[in-house]
């Protein structure tokens, strides 16, 4: 097997692979590869793996998934206000709007970007990533590891609203004066953020850096 | 570890992820910050997070009031979500932390310590206490034109119980838990 090759903008490594090593993807211990696939980590006792299994498969179903719904999420109103005057739909991007106006410009922008921006930017990256994968690209794969840990540090922000909307429709149910319904966009959107979150888990960011060893 | 003991921070050559971050924090340290969590997490749940005043009526709401609310309305799935971000995954990693560091302090590996080291490695990402804050943040922002709003001791108590846990998880990264588990076995 042969040493992964300097390439001129990286400084030598070796992989662990080449020398058959594997990482035990739980406690991290560093253990010679003996009988391949179906051992345990003598440190933790989790399965060990070259590479998470199935992790392709497994990411491109949880992001399709996650897509499909980020539609519903939304276009479908997450609540419902009833008061003496008025009754009222709040999607999303109503409820930015809302907080816009009512003059918490700060606040506005960060809900626009945790609820709006990225579940966007989420879907387009890990599809992105999974497309680079799919076609063997060798290029960037340094700006592409960037971004997935980017994904993960940032997708569970999202949730922020679903919090909003649990304590607004608890507090405001004063009688027939007025209440808050939570409606059917906010299960959506919620189910968005945990299928984005267990998409990135799911995906083995090494398999970005499988093409470069051979190279 | 011994060999990369100067540079205070190690990363990949390759991908630059940090792959050792030196550690300052010792074995009591992570105790003593996991206490207090407990602590924390109990005046956080016992107490009102926040009442609203409105046309002389009063309502308080609890951190499991407000997944309650949305069970109440038929959104269970919701509701267990929000309860398990918020209440159980911070819980469960408290509760872990204490049993296994406790007796790892005195030298013994805890029954289930591998179970239950990689159930906090995979209950990382589900721990939503901080996010909870500024969702609260933003409810009652909304609220605030309409209504009284009054911020509630336990509100403050998951406050504090949020920068308790960062610190927490902070010093103990996952190559630092084996480490000890491995100091105490030798």
């Amino acid at each position: 097997m042969a040493v992964g090759r300097t390439e001129p903008r990286v400084s030598t490594y070796v992989t662990g692979r080449s020398l058959g090593l594997l990482v035990c993807t739980n406690c991290r211990a560093t253990v010679r590869a003996i009988g391949a696939e179906r051992s345990s980590c003598p440190r933790c006792n989790a399965r060990l793996h070259a590479r998470k299994p199935r992790s392709i498969a497994t990411t491109s179903a949880l992001v399709l998934s996650a897509a499909v719904l980020y539609i519903p999420a939304n276009v479908l109103p997450v609540m419902h206000t009833h008061t003496l005057f008025s009754d009222a739909d709040d999607t999303i991007m109503s409820g930015v709007i809302s907080l816009a106006q009512s003059g918490s410009w700060p606040l506005a922008v960060l809900v626009f970007f945790a609820s709006i921006v990225v579940p966007l930017l989420k879907l387009v990256a890990l599809g992105e990533i999974l497309f680079a994968v799919a076609r063997k690209s060798v290029r960037h794969p340094r700006q592409r590891s960037r971004l997935l840990r980017i994904v993960e540090f940032v997708g569970r922000w999202s949730m922020l609203d679903v919090f909003a909307v649990s304590l607004l429709v608890t507090l405001v149910q004063v009688q027939s004066l007025a209440s808050i319904q939570v409606r059917l966009g906010a299960l959506a959107f919620a189910a968005v953020v945990v299928l984005t979150i267990l998409a990135a888990q799911s995906f083995d960011e090494r398999l970005l850096w499988d093409t470069q060893t051979h190279g | 570890m011994d060999k990369i003991a100067a540079p205070a921070r190690v990363r990949c050559v390759r991908c630059r992820a940090e792959l050792y971050r030196s550690n300052a924090a010792s074995i009591d340290t992570a105790i003593a910050l996991a206490a207090t969590a407990l602590v924390l997490f109990i005046l956080a749940n016992m107490y009102p997070l926040v009442s609203l005043n409105a046309n002389g009526t009063t309502r308080a709401a609890t951190l499991l009031g407000a997944a309650l609310g949305l069970y109440r309305q038929g959104y269970a799935t919701i509701a267990v979500l929000v309860a398990f971000t918020t209440v159980l995954v911070p819980l469960i990693q408290i509760l872990t932390f204490l049993y296994v560091l406790v007796a790892l302090r005195g030298g013994r590996r805890a029954p289930g310590l591998n179970e239950l080291f990689r159930a906090l490695t995979a209950l990382r990402p589900w721990a939503m206490v901080e996010v909870f804050m500024l969702g609260a943040l933003v409810a009652l922002v909304k609220l605030a034109a309409m209504a009284d709003i009054v911020p509630r001791i336990a509100l403050i108590s998951y406050g504090l119980l949020m920068l308790t846990l960062a610190a927490l998880a902070g010093a103990t990264p996952s190559e630092q838990l084996w480490q000890w588990v491995e100091r105490s076995r030798a």
